[in-house]
């Protein structure tokens, strides 16, 4: 970092962006464009697209380990070890559990990325828009807060980043899950269209359809100005991506903010608080534990974005405590940190399938079908609030023996088997926030950057229960009426966090008494602190979340510099 | 110069000494070709494993499962991806495959004639492999062996093609009927 000793004027800029994961990336790119110099910290090491993907390249045999995480590794870090990412080709972009230990008051998988870029690099890059059916799921069903926006807020902000960004997808005029500016979608395949046909035909308001994600299937000239080219189908997306197919900060954002000459980036820096000034009733900046030399350094700036990651933030500001804010920055309602929320992923449920047996695919998809949310959509039908949204994938099962020894065994290894399809979905079910759901600091552990430990008090309940045991009904009922086979449901009864959708704790809202943020994702008590991660949502819907929260970023950046121009923040 | 008997003797003892020691000296393990960490297989073990590569997946006009290293993986993985307990139990069944082979032909796997060789794997494909600890030896050997094998640059580039730049994706294709194979 070593910006210890410049003077408080060079410390200074317009905005500070705190984190440079997917939404960090974003406020960095809409600041700097509008041409305010901006500082992004980022408390872990710089990630270079294309210098620093160091096995981006590399083949299978590359691996000393062909791909699995040594078991020194693994028992070292256990939990980031049940994260399906965390293999030999991308262990390296991923925290291990010792160097960033945490309370688990219940358990908690935490799967963390720092480094610039964070998650992005990592990312599943799935992408689907937000619908009123979401929005105004809190007041219709009666729990968290009714959220301050409705689709026609956040509408043209989808459209605004998706064609920076590069959305694949296909128009199926779906009135729970809008349709957005979509690059040609990935094929499916001859299940997965048989599937859909069916569904269609047996189930009124069931759609499977094609995965929307964000990859480059016919790249426009605002993704090749990025630098980017065409998604060339590698799947290997968690190592970096060479041809930028899949949209990351690295990738995108970052060089991107670069090149305006307004972005300043501080690898290695850890930011502790935010700095409030009771004088003026503002935020003046932030305090940053340099990573390696531990020291403290103050910067400022007029404006101040926390995308530090749905925990981070609410870690950061449950730390940025003042004579003003003794329980955590801009917490007068004393929800700072509380109604944390997650994907329920515990479902999963396989199949064979016997038809079509003279079709298969060919070459590598980076994504699946998906069915959208179809219960207690419209009104509420069943014993369970909310519902869940499922992936689906198909694939020919191919194999090779491994009967026998010799001249057999080494026939059979150069001779592939085609077998029958196998067919699986998983769930993404809706939880609900809950008071008693929250992140806490410890009152007296710290770690080596002087910030407190956090506690997460994060489980599912009776809702979660019932919404899983009705994926496996209807998803058995369905699956069996098709005539798929062998059908098998499994609770993986993974803790929460492995889904990495973990949202809220400084949750908007429209009333300051029961929220943190306004309807801009700005802080009601202190006007010039913005949050746009995972941190600011009020409900978690169904929806892989990544593409609403930077949706919001850009929004909100755009927001903020109006009201610095009009004098107001 | 001139030696007498007596020191002619000597000399002849303390040779033939020298050499009823020496095989014990030969015996003394010279260590395996790779650095192990936590498994103590010597250079023995290692063209043990070896033999048992290349009478799993056997060279011919292709290279074998010998020939890929196959057998250095698989001490790669014992070494560095199993869980201590699986470790001593591979390393206990290394022993009693070693010492069963002993047993049936009188001499070390390695040594075994093809026939031997085969005849002993067949038995060990048969057995249980949960309650016979050469038979869960082979079969955890046989794993990796394979693991090492289809994941070689060699299969990879010959056999089973792996394409790190497929640029394509074609959901639904007509399956085309692919001509066997001679490995």
């Amino acid at each position: 970092m070593a910006n210890i000793n410049k003077s408080a004027q060079d410390r200074t800029f317009d905005a500070i962006v705190i984190g440079s994961g997917i939404s960090g990336g974003w406020a960095a790119k809409e600041f700097t464009e509008k041409g305010l110099k901006t500082l992004v910290l980022e408390r872990g090491r710089d990630v270079k697209h294309l210098k620093d993907y160091p096995t981006t390249n590399k083949m299978p045999w590359e691996f000393p380990h062909r791909g699995q995480v040594p078991q020194a590794i693994q028992d070292e870090a256990p939990v980031v070890s049940r994260c399906y990412a965390f293999k030999e080709d991308a262990m390296h972009f991923f925290v291990k559990d010792k160097e960033h230990p945490y309370e688990q008051d219940k358990p908690f998988d935490w799967i963390r990325g720092y480094q610039v870029g964070g998650k992005s690099l990592l990312w599943a890059r799935q992408t689907q828009r937000w619908s009123d059916f979401d929005f105004e799921g809190p007041a219709r069903d009666g729990f968290a807060v009714d959220w301050p926006i409705r689709y026609a807020d956040i509408a043209p902000w989808y459209s605004y980043v998706e064609k920076f960004v590069g959305i694949s997808g296909n128009k199926d005029g779906i009135a729970n899950l809008p349709d957005g500016e979509f690059l040609p979608p990935l094929e499916m395949t001859a299940v997965e269209n048989y599937f859909k046909g069916f569904v269609s035909k047996n189930y009124k308001d069931r759609h499977v359809i094609y995965g929307r994600c964000a990859h480059l299937t016919e790249p426009q000239p605002i993704h090749l100005q990025q630098g980017r080219v065409k998604c060339q189908k590698r799947t290997l997306c968690q190592r970096g991506c060479p041809f930028g197919g899949y949209f990351s900060s690295n990738s995108s954002t970052l060089p991107w903010a670069e090149k305006t000459g307004n972005l300043t980036l501080h690898p290695h820096a850890v930011v502790h608080s935010v700095i409030y000034d009771d004088q003026k009733g503002k935020a003046t900046g932030v305090r940053v534990v340099d990573a390696v030399t531990k020291e403290m350094t103050e910067f400022y700036a007029k404006v101040i974005f926390v995308n530090a990651a749905a925990v981070n933030t609410n870690l950061i500001l449950l730390n940025s405590t003042s004579n003003r804010f003794p329980n955590g920055l801009g917490n007068d309602s004393g929800v700072l940190g509380k109604y944390f929320a997650f994907h329920n992923y515990r479902g999963r449920i396989s199949a064979d399938y016997n038809g079509l047996l003279d079709f298969t695919t060919e070459g590598r998809s980076p994504t699946s079908a998906y069915i959208p949310r179809f219960r207690n959509v419209v009104k509420q039908e069943t014993n369970f609030l909310r519902g869940y949204a499922a992936g689906f994938s198909t694939g020919r099962r191919t194999w090779n023996s491994h009967d026998g020894l010799g001249q057999q065994l080494k026939d059979q290894l150069f001779n592939q088997e085609m077998g029958n399809w196998y067919v699986g979905s998983h769930m993404m079910g809706e939880t609900i926030p809950k008071e008693e759901s929250q992140i806490t600091l410890d009152k007296t552990k710290k770690d080596e950057w002087d910030m407190p430990v956090l506690h997460v008090n994060l489980g599912y309940d009776d809702n979660d229960e019932k919404m899983l045991k009705d994926f496996f009904e209807q998803m058995t009922e369905m699956y069996t009426k098709a005539g798929f086979t062998n059908i098998k449901t499994e609770d993986s009864k993974q803790a929460p966090g492995l889904d990495i959708h973990e949202m809220g704790g400084v949750r908007m809202g429209k009333d300051p008494k029961t929220s943190m943020l306004n309807k801009w994702n700005q802080m009601h008590a202190v006007s010039n602190v913005f949050v746009t991660d995972g941190a600011s949502m009020t409900s978690t819907s169904t929806q892989n979340p990544s593409l609403t929260y930077m949706a919001l970023t850009a929004r909100a950046v755009d927001y903020a510099v109006s009201q610095l121009k009009k004098g107001e923040i | 110069m001139l030696v007498n008997r007596r020191t002619a003797l000597k000399q002849v003892l303390v040779v033939s000494a020298g050499l009823a020691l020496l095989p014990s000296c030969l015996r003394k393990p010279s260590p395996a070709s790779i650095s192990l960490k936590n498994i103590a297989v010597d250079a023995e073990g290692e063209s043990m494993l070896a033999a048992l590569a290349d009478t799993l997946i056997p060279t011919t006009a292709t290279p074998g499962a010998k020939d890929v290293k196959a057998h250095l993986f698989t001490l790669t993985m014992v070494d560095d991806c199993l869980r201590k307990e699986d470790q001593q139990k591979f390393m206990e069944g290394m022993k009693a495959f070693s010492d069963l082979c002993q047993k049936k032909n009188g001499h070390s796997f390695e040594k075994s004639s093809p026939g031997e060789r085969e005849a002993l794997l067949k038995e060990l494909e048969a057995a249980d492999a949960g309650k016979d600890a050469a038979a869960s030896f082979y079969r955890s050997a046989k794993h990796f062996i394979i693991t090492g094998y289809t994941n070689s640059e060699y299969y990879l580039t010959k056999v089973q093609v792996y394409e790190l730049v497929p640029a394509r994706y074609h959901g639904s294709v007509p399956v085309k009927p692919i001509p066997k194979r001679t490995a």
